[in-house]
């Protein structure tokens, strides 16, 4: 008797153009490994008009597959759709979705930090919950924060919340260790990358803190905000999103300092796991580097000057901290991610 | 201090923050809104409807910043408001109109990573829709005091497509003379353009953007709004403050779009041949119930200010409301122009005097009058001449409309002397709420007062023309009961006798005379007038007994080379009349008050007019005099001319046979008493 592979079908808006694309990218290779394998782009009103993130294309091509747009049906054993968060601007999911396990990837939290709604939560789980008929559709968070906001949700929305299931695991991101040996003398050159938007950065205040001028050099990659609002300090390095190659930014740093908006907190870190792969010391808000567990240093603006001068007189540590956070990056690993998504296709082996 | 900001950048949503910092003002709230955040060109209009409110970013110190138009956030508005770097007691709020509940955390959050808190979110939509849908302008009421007109004005809002028919303009016309109603006509400066491009330019026709609607609302009984489809955000707000105020709005749009909003409108016909009959006969007798009725109404309560303040969270306003009357009573405020000469001031100085002892007035001035007025008694405000420092042209009168809005309170009235109704006066009657009257003398050049100047008598209660002496030179401009003519007004002679201002003159100048020549050329604003003073000082210089004083304004440059001329002497003063009464000949200028104090004193003169265009017809003026031998005129250009009528004046006798003309003329009774009583009338 053969044994059938399983149907494995992705379901997302291919036009994002951060994070969730790249999580996608990075594991379509895996899923295809695990079963036959099909990708149905959406077109949801949130990115009418938007190309497909580059990232996707580069990891369709290499798998020789095409994105499906717009099917009427989709089905399968397994059905993932990426990040709800793109239905939040219309009230329709047009696709009929039919599996035998449905998996929603929460790649946005829940909420913010101080308990506003990340987004209307309700609404898209709605459009996803009336277009589909799956035995099980589940929740999955990609890390311990983005839980805590999903599950704080449910239990605050029950009503809305019964049709899901939280998955036990994190369907974490895939997070490529990297091969960049760590600097033998590492130099006071800092810098951060991210998308423009402004919640991405902290306040004028922590970005002094983290940026001083007694640094060698302050590197900021996508600061179209900070360059609109006028030449704001001359010992900073700006550069708008995609300014520059993101090799040639990491050429020029040697410590990542990387902090929010107060309202915002990163639902994985992926700009840390670049930082890490890099084999650079990242330094973060201690809430966001605790996904990292000891990858990432977690340290306060005012603290990061300290944190770099200890680094910086004690070589050792520097290297040491490099090391800590490969080791944190190997947690997320394909193989891992495997076993986890093997899971998901295990008949009997529901969420918990 | 509330700032007010907006989602975005555009025309629209600053002239909703524009509108919504008044709206907040007018309720005790210290609006502001933050000067770099405002495009540094701005039409003229409104730049004097920022200027109230504009604020420089250091001296920003906030208890609440709301964002209107909160439904779409541009990254400058987040910029700007991060950095404020606000201290974690301010608060924020914003007002939109939200597609979704999506759209709406999309702006809770949007505000909440610029700021760093938690915003109030205020759906308008849900709360407050008002009366034009998608507008950035939250559409709320405030309010105030009741219309009670004697004479209600109806207001009829419109747009460009009215005037394709060719009865619109005729049945307006016809409108505007009925008896039961005033009109006021509020349209879009293309259309108000085109209409003034007409035989029917009269009408009194208002752009929608000309002022604010809170103060257009202000001179309205009634409101008819007319057109395919619901009305653009500034007829909705006017709409809006009428209600709230007690006036009645009728709904003549065809798709009855104000009413469906549910507001307390009156459905009225859709045409405009049927709005005279409906207006006068369903509306008017009904004022009284539709002004009580608008106390309880639910819509009205629903969109008061103070309901959408406290939903956002707002602190208490900082004063009780922008309305509170002064603390001293009503008081009539005169406002003279600056011309080329002070005859503006001197004429609202003697009408002032006129006015009843329990009438108190006040003056705000240009500072080339302030001498004149403090001589005579007046303390009075400055305003600011242009300077040409400025890029805008009208810089100093955008800073002179604050300062006249603040000078003056309801119950007040504005009496402005002056051809040229500056905006800074025509927005300062309207957004007052003061009376007003334009005392505006004639004999103006063809052209020079255009129809674009006229326009503003709009705004005006009454006009009093000062009359001129001498009735072929008095032609009306404009038409109406609101046009008052009074006798010229003229400053009375003095008590003081000849003889007696002669020998205190001999002995200032250290000299004794026999002949005394006053020359009142007036202060080379205009012209110079050097040629004409060194010819007559030449005349006179061969003369032993002969002393030749030219006047001159406080202030008025002369030539030096004058001084040199053996019996010319310059008296700086502000009473010239009783110096020329007490000469021998006088040669003057022949502007309004010159004119008439030297025709009513009869004192016989040589008139050298100013021929500059600019300025009144004073060569007509002048000849209506020597045509009649009561004077000479002599052209500025005519120097040989003016020698020789010194010659003839004071050796051949010309002189004495205009005196002897002077005494048998009969003239018109001066006019300033009348025009003081019409002003106090108005006070009433």
């Amino acid at each position: 008797m053969t044994k059938t592979r399983p149907q494995i079908a992705y379901v997302i808006d291919p036009r994002f153009p951060g994070g969730t694309s790249a999580a996608v990218a990075d594991e379509l290779a895996v899923a295809a490994g695990m079963g036959d394998l099909a990708v149905h782009a959406v077109s949801s009103a949130m990115f009418k008009g938007r190309q497909v993130a580059p990232v996707l294309d580069r990891a369709l091509a290499a798998l020789g597959l095409r994105l499906n747009w717009d099917a009427p049906a989709i089905g399968g054993d397994l059905v993932i759709l990426h990040n709800p968060s793109f239905l939040k601007f219309q009230a329709r999911l047009a696709p009929r979705l039919v599996a035998r396990r449905l998996v929603v990837v929460t790649h946005e939290n829940f909420a913010l930090p101080g308990g506003l709604p990340g987004f209307d939560v309700a609404a898209c789980l709605a459009q996803i919950d009336a277009a589909s008929f799956a035995g099980e559709k589940i929740l999955a968070p990609v890390s311990p924060y983005n839980r805590e906001t999903v599950a704080a949700w449910c239990a605050a929305h029950p009503a809305a919340a019964r049709p899901w299931a939280l998955a036990g695991e994190d369907w974490f991101n895939i997070c490529a260790p990297g091969d960049a040996a760590a600097t033998p003398r590492p130099r006071d050159r800092r810098g951060r990358h991210s998308r423009a938007g402004i919640e991405k950065f902290p306040p004028l205040a922590d970005l002094d803190l983290s940026f001083p001028e007694s640094a060698e050099a302050n590197v900021i990659l996508g600061a179209d905000s900070l360059m609109a609002a006028g030449p704001l300090r001359p010992h900073w390095a700006l550069f708008p999103f995609h300014g520059i190659e993101i090799e040639r930014y990491f050429e020029m740093i040697d410590f990542m300092v990387y902090h929010t908006a107060p309202t915002l907190r990163e639902s994985f870190g992926r700009v840390l796991a670049e930082g890490i792969a890099a084999g650079k010391v990242v330094i973060a808000d201690p809430d966001t580097a605790s996904v990292f567990e000891g990858g990432v240093i977690g340290a306060r603006p005012d603290e990061v000057s300290d944190v770099i001068a200890r680094h910086i007189e004690a070589t050792h540590l520097y290297a040491q901290q490099v090391d800590r956070g490969r080791a944190a990056l190997a947690r997320f690993s394909a193989s891992r991610f495997a076993a986890m998504m093997a899971q998901h296709l295990a008949p009997a082996e529901a969420a918990a | 201090m509330i700032v007010v900001e907006a989602g975005r950048r555009d025309e629209r949503s600053l002239d909703a923050r524009l509108l919504f910092a008044a709206d907040l003002a007018a309720h005790g709230y210290d609006a502001v809104i933050d000067e770099e955040t405002v495009p540094e060109a701005l039409a003229r209009a409104t730049r004097y409807d920022a200027a109230p409110y504009l604020s420089a970013r250091a001296d920003l110190a906030p208890a609440a910043i709301l964002v209107i138009g909160a439904e779409e956030i541009g990254d400058d508005t987040l910029l700007t408001l991060r950095d404020y770097a606000l201290p974690p007691e301010v608060q924020i709020a914003g007002l939109g109109r939200f597609a979704s509940h999506q759209a709406r955390l999309t702006a809770e959050a949007r505000l909440a990573h610029a700021t760093g808190r938690t915003p109030v979110i205020v759906d308008l939509e849900a709360e407050a829709p008002g009366l034009a849908p998608g507008s950035v302008l939250p559409l709320l009421a405030s309010a105030g005091a009741a219309p009670a007109a004697e004479i209600p004005t109806l207001a009829l809002a419109f747009g460009a497509e009215l005037l394709e028919d060719p009865q619109t303009l005729p049945l307006l016309t016809a409108m505007n003379n009925l008896g039961a109603m005033r009109l006021r006509l509020i349209t879009t400066g293309k259309a108000k353009d085109q209409i003034k491009g007409t035989r029917y330019a009269a009408l009194p026709v208002f752009s929608v953007t000309e002022l604010p609607p809170a103060a257009l609302a202000r001179g309205i009984e009634l409101l008819a709004v007319l057109g395919p489809g619901a009305p653009g955000e500034r007829v909705a707000a006017l709409a809006t403050a009428l209600l709230a105020r007690g006036g009645a709005v009728i709904d003549s749009t065809e798709e009855a779009a104000l009413a469906a909003s549910g507001a307390p409108v009156l459905r009225g016909p859709a045409t405009l041949a049927g709005l005279p009959g409906f207006a006068e006969h369903t509306v008017l007798p009904n004022r009284a119930e539709i002004a009580r009725a608008a106390e309880g109404d639910p819509w009205i309560a629903r969109h008061a200010l103070p309901r959408i303040a406290a939903l956002a969270g707002l602190p208490a306003p900082e004063r009780s409301g922008a309305t509170a009357p002064p603390a001293r009573g009503p008081r009539a405020l005169f406002v003279p122009t600056n011309g080329n000469g002070l005859g503006h001031a001197q004429r609202a100085a003697q009408i002032a005097r006129a006015l009843p002892a329990d009438l108190p007035a006040g003056f705000c001035a240009f500072p080339s009058c302030l001498p004149l007025l403090n001589a005579q008694g007046f303390a009075a405000a400055p305003l600011v001449s242009p300077t040409g420092a400025h890029e805008a042209d009208d810089a100093n009168d955008v800073l002179n409309a604050l300062r006249l809005s603040r000078a003056l309170a309801p119950g007040d009235q504005l009496v402005f002397d002056g051809g040229y109704v500056f905006t800074s006066i025509f927005r300062a009657i309207v957004e007052s709420g003061a009376r007003a009257t334009w005392v505006r003398r004639g004999l103006w050049r063809p052209g020079q007062i255009a129809e674009s100047h006229l326009d503003r008598e709009k705004v005006f209660d009454q006009v009093i023309v000062p009359g001129e002496a001498f009735d072929e030179l008095n032609t009306d401009l404009t038409f109406g009961p609101h046009i008052h003519k009074v006798g010229p007004i003229v400053q009375a002679a003095g008590a003081e006798a000849p003889e007696a201002m002669r020998s205190a003159l001999a002995e200032a100048l250290g000299a004794a005379f026999e002949t005394l020549v006053v020359s009142m050329l007036g202060g080379g604003v205009a012209a110079d007038r050097t040629a004409q003073l060194q010819t007559i000082s030449a005349a006179l210089a061969p003369r032993p007994g002969a002393v030749h004083v030219i006047v001159a304004w406080p202030g008025a440059t002369l030539p030096a080379v004058l001084a040199q001329w053996p019996n010319t002497h310059i008296v700086t003063t502000l009473e010239a009349l009783p110096l020329a009464r007490a000469a021998d000949l006088v040669i003057s200028a022949a502007g309004y008050n010159a004119f008439h104090e030297l025709i009513y004193a009869r004192t016989p003169a040589i008139f050298i007019p100013q021929i500059a265009p600019y300025m009144d017809d004073q060569e007509r003026r002048a000849r209506a005099a020597s045509d009649r031998g009561l004077a000479l005129t002599v052209l500025p250009d005519e120097l040989i001319v003016l020698s020789r009528a010194i010659e003839g004046a004071l050796d051949h006798g010309e002189g004495a046979a205009r005196a002897r003309a002077l005494a048998e003329l009969t003239l018109p009774a001066p006019g300033t008493e009348d025009a003081a009583r019409l002003i106090a009338e108005r006070m009433a």
